[in-house]
């Protein structure tokens, strides 16, 4: 028995829960994820779907299916973003898969890219710092301190896969020019994992501290404001909170979702609520990072 | 007593990989510092460990914390540390890992410009910055430049002692030097 999942026709952070209760079903069936009607997806939608993908694979005895887009033009973007390289181990593919290798471009900052290991973390802030420190200063307007913080801030996001995701994960930043939502140029950062996310990853140390309120999203509140970590040195647990300092001082964005709640560092531009309780489970953690281009002043 | 410069991208390169350019992760950050422990080892404790960012490109807070958060835990009350050639991103993610181990250094810049990085007392601050802009000086001289109390000059000329952001030379206080 094999049961539908469609993915949104706008696959974003705003469409996710909708996937995300797709998904969310007991039941022990064959998943088939139908992107055939799918006009557009963002890095957080493709790496979102990769995410699924595994925990689904991990989950039942059968990959599960995928349906690629029909549209030629969006199967083949979803080609240059580099998504169908690693569904292949994840999904048993329907459609024709366009052979087109994962390439970057000015828009593509950093294809979809596997987080494993500290190597690869390396070697993600190592490439993003060649190829988008002239973008953001150019045409973002981010003063040189910002550049830097930009890759700072993706090192510590991968970081959270390596330490505390117990699997792999995967990143992609990709720049947008958000002509209706904002009006500006903005650089968009994705990391997600199918891992055990942020409440199991942080229960054996934090949850004492909150008894019957330890759930989804006091896991994130201790994680995002009170530096909480599953390590007990006292030095760990800073990197989402320098992330958000770091989105902070830029007006930009910051979402963590981790299984049934999402927090968020809200700017002025945006109406997502600080954070979001109840909603549908998803495995792992996904985090956005959203920064914007700099208004003159 | 002059410095000891000890560069963390030489380090990096011997102890990680020389294919890094910069300092993230944690293993990353505690193998720079193991290395930087090795060197230290060589230093008289009057010396100053004059740790060498000048060719590091992107610090993370994991490797921020794991060599000058945990470098100034295990030898900060014996040794002293200048960090140099540091960025205004290095020092952003300095000074929130130092905020967080209520710890404090002295920075150069890649302008030569000297300050003090983490939590520090605003008194104790304008008289570190006295100390670099004026040289070596009394407790009645920072007193008459900062028109402070004497003892409210001494008490933070002695705070500045006590973290090792200054050095005491008979009865002047002297700023750490590469």
């Amino acid at each position: 028995m094999t049961r539908v999942v469609e993915v949104p026709q706008q696959f974003d952070d705003r469409s996710f829960d909708q996937f995300a209760r797709a998904v969310d079903d007991p039941a022990d069936r064959r998943l088939l994820f139908d992107a055939h009607a799918t006009q557009w997806a963002s890095p957080y939608g493709l790496i979102g779907l990769l995410a699924a993908g595994q925990a689904a694979a991990e989950r039942g005895p059968e990959r599960p299916l995928l349906t690629i887009p029909a549209d030629r033009d969006v199967a083949h973007y979803w080609g240059r973003a580099g998504f169908f390289e690693y569904a292949t181990e994840w999904f048993e593919m329907h459609g024709k898969v366009p052979r087109i290798p994962a390439a970057h471009s000015s828009d593509v900052l950093l294809e979809i890219t596997p987080v494993r290991g500290t190597d690869d973390v390396h070697s993600v802030v190592g490439v993003i710092q060649e190829r988008s420190a002239a973008m953001l200063s150019g045409e973002l307007g981010l003063e040189a301190a910002a550049t830097m913080g930009f890759a700072m801030a993706l090192s510590e996001a991968c970081q959270n896969i390596v330490e505390h995701a117990g699997t792999a994960g995967w990143v992609a930043v990709q720049a947008y020019h958000w002509r209706r939502r904002l009006g500006r140029r903005v650089v968009v950062i994705a990391v997600a994992d199918a891992g055990v996310g942020f409440r199991r990853s942080l229960e054996a140390t934090q949850a004492g501290r909150f008894g019957d309120r330890w759930g989804d999203a006091t896991a994130l509140e201790a994680a995002l404001f009170q530096g909480a970590s599953r390590f007990r040195d006292p030095g760990r647990g800073q990197g989402l909170g320098g992330i958000a300092r770091y989105v902070n001082r830029w007006e930009g964005k910051l979402s963590v979702r981790s299984g049934t709640a999402r927090i968020a560092i809200v700017p002025t531009w945006d109406d997502e609520k600080p954070l979001t309780e109840g909603l549908p489970a998803f495995p792992g953690s996904q985090v956005l990072m959203i920064i914007p281009a700099q208004q003159a002043e | 007593m002059r410095g000891m410069r000890i560069d963390l991208k030489l380090i990096l390169q011997r102890a990680v990989s020389g294919l890094y350019g910069d300092l993230v992760t944690r293993p990353t950050g505690k193998a720079v510092r193991d290395g930087v422990e090795e060197a230290l080892a060589d230093l008289d404790g009057e010396q100053t460990a004059v740790i060498d960012f000048s060719a590091v490109r992107c610090l993370d807070f994991s490797c921020a914390d794991e060599i000058v958060g945990k470098l100034l835990l295990h030898h900060g009350r014996a040794r002293y540390f200048l960090l140099h050639g540091v960025t205004v991103a290095h020092c952003d993610a300095i000074e929130h890992v130092l905020g967080r181990h209520r710890l404090a250094v002295v920075a150069r810049d890649r302008d030569g410009t000297l300050r003090v990085l983490g939590p520090v007392d605003d008194t104790a601050r304008r008289a570190f910055s006295a100390l670099t802009d004026g040289g070596p000086a009394g407790p009645e001289e920072i007193a008459i430049q900062l028109a402070l109390p004497p003892d409210a000059a001494r008490e933070a000329l002695e705070e500045l002692r006590l973290q090792r952001l200054v050095q005491q030379s008979a009865d002047r206080y002297v700023p750490l030097t590469a």
